[in-house]
């Protein structure tokens, strides 16, 4: 069970982010809830077809601080996307505000047809 | 095209959240009662009442103190578009926290950082622990 090993190597509790996917003429947006996670505790990685997405909370919280109710704690955030051929992946671009990553994902220019010349031999 | 490719095909990670569902129940289940989920704490000094709205502005919540609760009002918009995938929650939300502790209602201070709204709520000066000098006769 991998929960296990999880919880072993990071400590805390690892969630999927609610995301929002949505076309719109100039290309594909991309919005992930990402709440208390500030610029630096976060990577994008794009590797082959896949767009990662991870971050970690740092809520600054007092330590003398009594919690009578806690919905929501310290965690991380972790969220893979695939991505097809048709993205610019050269022009991705990635806004964080307020607690929201915007991710903006251009299509290709022009996806030309290519014809295949056949040789005869 | 844009394929989430996980929730579809990405089995481990589906089993994960069975697992994920079941050890954490306590709060895993919480979260999805309410929204925006809310962290209640307080110390010697005040109360706290933190929320999770991302993408809120502080201007567009509206926080109303009455004598013995806190109400909590905002309203998140969608974005335009044509959706492949919507799980953000948008639309209006409304929550209201009982304070049973008199606070210092001119002194109540609210901050928003990284969609985590804070509400400071300074306990009233009676009510805060004091320290009671014995002296011996």
């Amino acid at each position: 069970m991998s929960e296990i090993v999880k919880k072993q190597e990071t400590e805390v509790t690892r969630y999927r982010p609610a995301t929002d996917i949505l076309e719109r003429e100039d290309g594909f947006h991309i919005y992930i809830d990402l709440p208390g996670v500030k610029r630096e505790n976060m990577v994008i990685d794009l590797q082959d077809d896949e767009l990662t997405v991870s971050g970690k909370t740092s809520l600054a919280q007092g330590e003398k601080e009594h919690f009578v109710e806690a919905q929501f704690g310290d965690c991380e955030y972790l969220r893979s996307i695939a991505i097809s051929d048709i993205i610019d992946r050269e022009r991705i671009k990635a806004n964080l505000d307020g607690g929201v990553l915007e991710l903006f994902l251009p299509k290709v220019e022009k996806i030309k047809p290519k014809r295949i010349e056949i040789t005869s031999a | 095209m844009v394929i989430d490719f996980n929730t579809l095909y990405n089995f481990p990670s589906r089993f994960d959240r069975v697992f994920e569902d079941f050890f954490k129940a306590p709060m895993g289940n919480d979260r999805r009662l309410a929204y925006p989920p809310l962290n209640l704490s307080n110390d010697d000094e005040a109360i706290y009442v933190r929320a999770e709205v991302p993408g809120v502005k502080l201007e567009d919540v509206e926080l109303t103190l009455t004598d013995k609760t806190l109400v909590l009002k905002g309203e998140r918009s969608a974005p335009e578009g044509k959706f492949y995938r919507q799980e953000r929650p948008s639309g209006v939300f409304h929550r209201v926290i009982n304070i049973g502790v008199p606070v210092d209602r001119d002194k109540v201070t609210a901050t928003m950082a990284d969609g985590i709204l804070t509400v400071t709520l300074p306990k009233a000066a009676e009510v805060k622990p004091r320290n009671i000098s014995i002296e011996v006769a």
